[in-house]
Formats: structure tokens, C-alpha cells, sequence
């Protein structure tokens, strides 16, 4: 019983939003949970920024075109790349998450022989994979949509 | 449970969105041409598909976002009234930018 109720009661969170940052000698997957929050916090915040824009629509043309020329500058150009860094990054990390939550990839069973081999460890390549699709896909929008397009 | 439930809730929400903002960021400002022009987002709006798109991915997103500042404060180990009162808070604020958003497209759609 009295574990059922001590349940109810969260664990202090001593870190705070110190946490996010820096939590300790961690290992990469705890760090990718930083970029995940950073990037998820961005875009929540950038799409509030699109819905407000998207409202002149309703203005009629000329609302509509002074809006868009408004925002044809260099620096609304990188805000719009780290905008779809920042989704290619949360979209491949979440998607990650997904299939470890699910349990897929975490393999079959070892017998515990020393050196052991943790999850976290036989789950590693998938994140380096996921990183390198990250930078290439990063690259490939900065030189298709930003260099070439610019 | 409920949390369970929530949380599925939120890869599937994740799923959706990857897809369709995908294919709104193809076709909407990646795409050759000028996406942006009057005459592009007039004709994109007079389109019951894109509607139906635009639709899905305010609920998707709206959830998704919600749901994910609800986890972030819930880090910060809230009292139980306190969680309830956060709870109320991010429906309310959800439906209401739902209720401003949407009313954008759909207005546009039957002018």
C-alpha cells in the first residue's frame, strides 16, 4: 500500500533545466535527448511564427505579398534552413526512439559473458547510422535549397 | 495506462506529421516555381485535398507540440493539483490555437 501512494509523489528533479545541458558524463544517446528537446522547443516555436503569417492570407493580395516580400532577406533564409535542420534532426531522433521504445532494436539475447554488452551499447550503430543521415541530409538541403536556390 | 495511451498517441501523431509536413514542405517551399506567389497559395487553397491536409497536420501538430510541453513541465515534479491544473491548461490552449488556425484555411476554401 504504502508504495502504491509513494508513487503518487514525483522524484525531485535536482538538475532543473540545468539538465538539459549538461547531466553528468553521459554518453551520446542522453545528449541526443538535448538536441531532441532543443530542436522540438524550435520548431513548436517556429510553427506558431508560420500560423501567425499564415493569418494575412486572410488580409486579401496585397496583405499577402507585403508579408512575403517582408520576409525575402538572408536572414529569414537561415532561420528557414536551421527550421529544416532542426525537423530533419527531431524526425530521425524521434523515429529512433520509436523503434527502441518498441523494443526492435534491441536484438536477441546474449548469454552475460564478460565484457558485457549492455543495450545501449548493441544499439549504438543505429544512432552513428541516424547521425550520418542527419549531416547528409543537412547538407544536401543547405546546397539544393539554400546555396543553389539563393 | 492513460499515459500509455498518451504517449502511443504521440509516435503516431510524430508518424503523421513526418509524412504530410513532408509533403507540405516538398510541394508548399521546396518545389520549383514560386509556391509562395498569390496565385499558388490562392489555387492550393481553393483544393479540398490541401484542406484536408492542412486539417490533419494542425490536429497531428497541435497534439504533438501540446503533448511534448506537457512532458517538459511534468519534469519539473508538479504536485498532483498542479498537474490537473496543467492538464486543463494545455487542452484549453490546444483547442484554442486549433480553433485559429483552422479557421484559416477553411475560410480560405470558401471564399
Amino acid at each position: 500500500m504504502k508504495a502504491t501512494s509513494d508513487a503518487k509523489i514525483p522524484l525531485p528533479n535536482r538538475l532543473g533545466i540545468k539538465g538539459w545541458a549538461w547531466a553528468g558524463r553521459y554518453k551520446i544517446e542522453r545528449y541526443l535527448y538535448t538536441l531532441h528537446r532543443i530542436t522540438g522547443v524550435g520548431l513548436a516555436a517556429y510553427i506558431f511564427i508560420h500560423l501567425i503569417a499564415n493569418g494575412f492570407r486572410l488580409g486579401g493580395e496585397d496583405t499577402w505579398e507585403g508579408i512575403m516580400s517582408a520576409f525575402s532577406n538572408p536572414g529569414i533564409k537561415v532561420g528557414e534552413y536551421l527550421v529544416m535542420a532542426a525537423f530533419i534532426i527531431h524526425a530521425l531522433n524521434g523515429g529512433r526512439l520509436i523503434l527502441q521504445h518498441m523494443g526492435l532494436t534491441l536484438g536477441k539475447p546474449n548469454p552475460p559473458i564478460y565484457p558485457y554488452v549492455d543495450s545501449m551499447r548493441r544499439r549504438r550503430p543505429l544512432t552513428w547510422i541516424m547521425l550520418a543521415v542527419i549531416a547528409a541530409l543537412a547538407i544536401y538541403v543547405l546546397v539544393e535549397f539554400v546555396i543553389s536556390g539563393a | 495506462m492513460r499515459e500509455t495511451h498518451f504517449k502511443s498517441l504521440q509516435y503516431l501523431t510524430g508518424i503523421g506529421i513526418f509524412f504530410l509536413v513532408g509533403l507540405h514542405l516538398l510541394i508548399s517551399h521546396l518545389s520549383s516555381g514560386e509556391p509562395e506567389a498569390w496565385s499558388s497559395v490562392a489555387k492550393r487553397a481553393a483544393s479540398a485535398g490541401w484542406l484536408t491536409i492542412y486539417i490533419l497536420i494542425l490536429i497531428f501538430g497541435i497534439y504533438h507540440v501540446m503533448h511534448g510541453v506537457r512532458g517538459i513541465v511534468l519534469e519539473f515534479s508538479l504536485p498532483p493539483t498542479a498537474v490537473k491544473a496543467l492538464n486543463w491548461a494545455i487542452i484549453f490552449i490546444g483547442v484554442a490555437i486549433f480553433g485559429y488556425a483552422v479557421y484559416i484555411p477553411i475560410n480560405a476554401y470558401m471564399v
